[in-house]
């Protein structure tokens, strides 16, 4: 048999199998060892050369180019992770293409060889080739032509600021408040005291367990449709709206907030947001229709808690518990 | 040394034996056995578990009178006479430790319990599902005098795989069906599985329920998060649902027809692609609206207007349904933002499908939506309607109207059908003919949630058919593109994305103007036709290319010639 032949055979059946039966173990379900899948490829590309090297085969150039080139194919299509844009891929694989280009010119001799196999079929000297050839193309391209002609639409993209620069103050219920300095009346004492407490059984126990009880139970009335019953803002109505809620279990939402942003955003709702955040599709209620100041100061003590994040401060502020400064008690003194 | 290896090695044995001595027959012949005992030891961390997480539903004592219990629909689970729905152990009988386990991770779907096994560590759902035992006051998870028979299912006979479970033979389909006429299914789950059957049906505490709607199978309390399952059906209609009215049929039905009926009710659920955090549908984000040469039929039975609720790239359209719009799939909740909310909507989404002519100067909208019983009551109609920017010129870029009935400086213009069956009450037996509707279109437009007022020039869209049928309302609505309202109705363009948005009324939960479901802004575009170059110039490209191969042959041949006669060197390769 035909040693290019048996050459071509190598590459695609090994591919074939390498890329159903072996791929799949290098790339399991939970993400592991993301560095496999990189092994994975290294490992065809050693069988490609061992099996080669071993049975003596000496691909022509033409081959090998072929070979090169699906190789980096291959490598930009499935193996690079996370997946590339579409038009980055364009860009690699013209990179790619040069590259396998100047490996076939490297020399003249080579650059001859490469183009026998080409000229071979042009003239009708491999003569199945030349018609399984020149029928496909053109195929293709009328395919081609009709694909780009199809009319399809899709949706436009819409980009929105998910955490837009608050404002100075807020007026809520009559009441002026500077963002800077608003602090939440209700965080009388270091949270994590209580991260072991119960809601309701230790309410009439302690304070602060009696507001995040109320807290959390202006939160299930009103908050967990959307926001969730975990926080997590897959709430049993999240899916209908687009923004979706917030994620507070995420580090990226309340995590990285001061409560008086919070305090501002649930006051005000999605009607408040500036045009960047597309006010007009959040389903986010101005909250002080619907909920006195302190329930929405004990609903963010709420959250907190829940999720066992602490609010953000300034770097030059001590983590500040309002009622001790009030009372002229250093912070944390407890 | 060898020697006690050698006992222990056989009294390893001699156990093993004995446990499978034990189990085989309590597997192969369901012999009665105790409850699942509460593990004593992790009731501490359970307790933790149930009042951070549970409590704000269930209650302090688990009767399901949470915070939140009043504001849902369906209410939690009291957990105080030991009643849980979905178990794998006879009707009436207690949950196995297994069964809990599962319900925690997975949730209730359509409910607003979520699913906790991506949130939760495993030892902390064990321990908080143990800690729930013990808030069963009534019945007791340690009594000798218990026992739960574990219920023997079969397996799938057709081997189906998830997610889509298709491809189930017709036959046992329609085998399905007769079974679920012969027990009467339709009594409670309507001609039609929409569960529009029976419209007074109480659960064990006296709260109104309803019964599955299994055209949404994605709702099923009972799904495990794999909606198109069969199982799930096999195993609610063998065990029963502890608690509700609906009962086991476990002698009623064979195990192998209880899977052909499964079969059935599955077979109506449409296969669309399920958002697996959600596990809810992903909504068709872009209503695109198909080019009809001529006039668009008028007739919602017109073959014009049918399309299968399935996803065509999951379960492949009939033929003559393939140049048919798609029924686009629109998620839907309550109106929970402003003024009066509405926590527990009746419809939990709507399907759109739409036509437009240019001869007729003339867009069609198909709405759909679920709802079991309607209103008899004129001061509360039941309604749907359509929601546009009333000014599409001045919205720049994606800016839109607040998508509840407008703002100020951005008003929408708003379609709504309102409607009452006619001959119609609840508890009518299921009508094959379905109900013809008293319907009625209003338009106004919206400045604000608060701020609605009514049109006054003579209406402009037409409700050209509509019915309500086996708990399904459909209605068809027509307007003009473009009409000299420019000031109050949107100007409809062709080939443009346009922002939309649905809404929709129960007249049986007294639903009224802000108190609504509704969606969040969708597009719509009305598609061109296809263009005429789609035909020709694909052959002709082909043609070109086959012209240029030509010349690649001839230039070829040419060159070798002239190498052949010399009168061309061939390049000469240094040594």
């Amino acid at each position: 048999m035909n040693k290019t032949f048996i050459s071509f055979i190598v590459f695609v059946g090994g591919l074939l199998v390498f890329h159903n039966v072996v791929f799949p173990i290098f790339t399991p379900k939970e993400p592991g060892m993301i560095l496999n899948r990189y092994v994975y490829f290294l490992l065809i590309v050693a069988y490609l050369i061992i099996v080669n090297i071993a049975l003596r085969l000496k691909p022509p150039i033409s081959l090998n180019a072929t070979v090169v080139w699906s190789l980096g194919f291959y490598f930009y299509k499935f193996i690079l992770y996370p997946p590339v844009p579409w038009t980055l891929f364009i860009t690699y694989m013209m990179l790619w293409s040069i590259g396998t280009f100047l490996y076939i010119s490297q020399d003249p001799e080579t650059f001859r060889e490469f183009r026998k196999p080409i000229a071979k079929t042009i003239v009708g000297e491999y003569k199945l080739a030349r018609i399984v050839i020149f029928t496909l193309l053109p195929v293709l391209v009328g395919f081609g032509t009709y694909k780009a002609i199809y009319p399809t639409f899709q949706e436009p993209v819409e980009l929105r600021t998910v955490h837009p620069a608050p404002p100075a103050t807020t007026k809520v219920h009559g009441k002026n408040y500077v963002l800077e300095s608003a602090r939440n009346p209700y965080r009388v004492d270091e949270q994590d005291n209580y991260k072991d407490s119960f809601p309701f059984l230790d309410a009439d126990k302690n304070e602060y367990m009696k507001n995040v009880t109320e807290g959390g139970t202006v939160f299930f009335q009103n908050c967990h449709y959307c926001h969730g019953d975990q926080l997590n803002g897959l709430g049993m109505f999240s899916h209908v709206f687009n923004p979706t809620p917030a994620n507070f279990i995420d580090p990226g939402t309340i995590a990285m907030l001061r409560e008086s942003f919070l305090f501002w955003r649930v006051s005000k709702g999605g009607p408040g947001l500036p045009n960047e955040s597309t006010p007009w599709s959040s389903a986010m209620p101005p909250w002080e229709e619907h909920l006195k100041t302190e329930e929405i100061w004990k609903v963010i003590l709420f959250e907190y808690w829940y999720t066992g994040w602490h609010p953000r401060t300034f770097d030059t502020e001590e983590s500040y518990i309002g009622q001790f400064e009030k009372e002229g008690k250093k912070p944390g003194a407890h | 040394m060898n020697k006690i290896l050698t006992i222990k090695l056989s009294r390893l044995f001699f156990m093993s034996a004995l446990l499978i001595a034990v189990s085989i027959p309590a597997t192969l012949f369901a012999a009665p056995q105790p409850p699942d005992a509460v593990k004593k030891d992790l009731l501490d961390k359970g307790k933790k578990v149930y009042y951070k997480r549970c409590v704000w539903c269930h209650g302090v004592e688990g009767g399901g009178d949470g915070p939140s219990a009043d504001r849902l629909f369906t209410r939690p689970r009291n957990f105080i006479q030991g009643t849980f729905k979905i178990r794998r152990t006879d009707s009436g009988e207690l949950p196995l430790e297994e069964d809990l386990i599962t319900t925690v991770k997975n949730g209730l779907p359509g409910s607003a319990m979520p699913a906790w096994g991506e949130f939760l560590k495993e030892d902390e759902i064990i321990a908080v599902v143990n800690f729930v035992k013990t808030l069963v006051q009534d019945r007791s998870f340690d009594d000798t005098d218990e026992e739960v028979n574990i219920q023997e299912f079969g397996s799938n006979p057709w081997g189906t795989k998830g997610p889509y479970h298709l491809g189930i033979p017709q036959e046992d389909i329609d085998a399905g069906k007769e079974i679920f006429i012969k027990n009467k299914c339709f009594e409670c789950h309507g001609g039609e599985g929409r569960g529009d059957g029976n419209p007074t049906m109480k659960d064990d505490w006296g709260f109104p329920i309803v019964a599955a709607d299994w055209q949404q199978c994605w709702n099923f309390r009972g799904s495990r998060r794999q909606a198109f399952d069969p199982f799930n059906v096999v195993r609610t209609v063998s065990t029963g649902l502890n608690g509700t009215p609906m009962p086991n049929f476990k002698d009623q039905i064979t195990v192998e027809d209880r899977w052909k009926l499964a079969a059935f009710v599955n077979s109506l659920c449409p296969r669309k692609n399920i958002d697996p955090l959600a596990n809810k549908p992903v909504s068709d984000f872009l209503i695109s609206s198909k080019f009809t040469e001529g006039k668009v039929a008028t007739s919602i039975a017109d073959p014009m207007w049918q399309s299968p609720d399935a996803d065509p790239k999951i379960k492949a359209w009939p033929e003559e349904m393939k140049d048919n719009p798609k029924k686009h799939y629109i998620a839907m909740s309550g109106q929970i933002t402003r003024g009066k909310r509405n926590f527990d909507p009746k419809a939990d989404n709507l399907w759109v499908s739409s036509r437009w002519s240019s001869e007729e100067n003339a867009v069609y909208y198909l709405l759909e939506y679920h709802i079991r019983f309607l209103s008899s009551d004129p001061e509360y109609p039941d309604a749907v309607a359509m929601q546009w920017p009333a000014h599409l010129q001045d919205l720049f870029g994606a800016e839109k109207p607040y998508f509840i009935f407008g703002d100020s400086k951005k008003p929408v213009d708003v379609w709504r059908a309102s409607f009452l069956a006619k001959d119609y009450n609840p508890t009518n037996a299921p009508n094959p003919e379905g109900y013809k509707l008293d319907i009625k279109v209003d338009e106004f437009n919206g400045r604000g949630f608060d701020a609605l007022t009514p049109k006054e020039h003579a209406p402009t869209v037409e409700v050209v058919d509509s019915i309500f049928h086996q708990g399904r309302v459909k209605v068809l609505l027509k307007r003009s593109l473009t009409n000299e309202n420019k000031e109050t109705d949107v100007q409809i363009p062709s080939e443009q994305f346009i922002p939309v948005s649905f809404l929709q009324w129960a007249g049986a939960d007294k639903e009224k103007d802000e108190h609504m479901a509704l969606s969040t802004w969708f597009y719509t575009i009305l598609e061109p036709p296809l263009p005429k170059s789609l035909y020709y110039m694909p052959p002709i490209m082909a043609f070109v290319f086959i012209g240029l191969q030509g010349w690649l042959v001839w230039m070829t041949k040419r060159t070798r010639k002239m190498y052949d006669e010399g009168k061309v060197k061939r390049d000469i390769i240094p040594k």
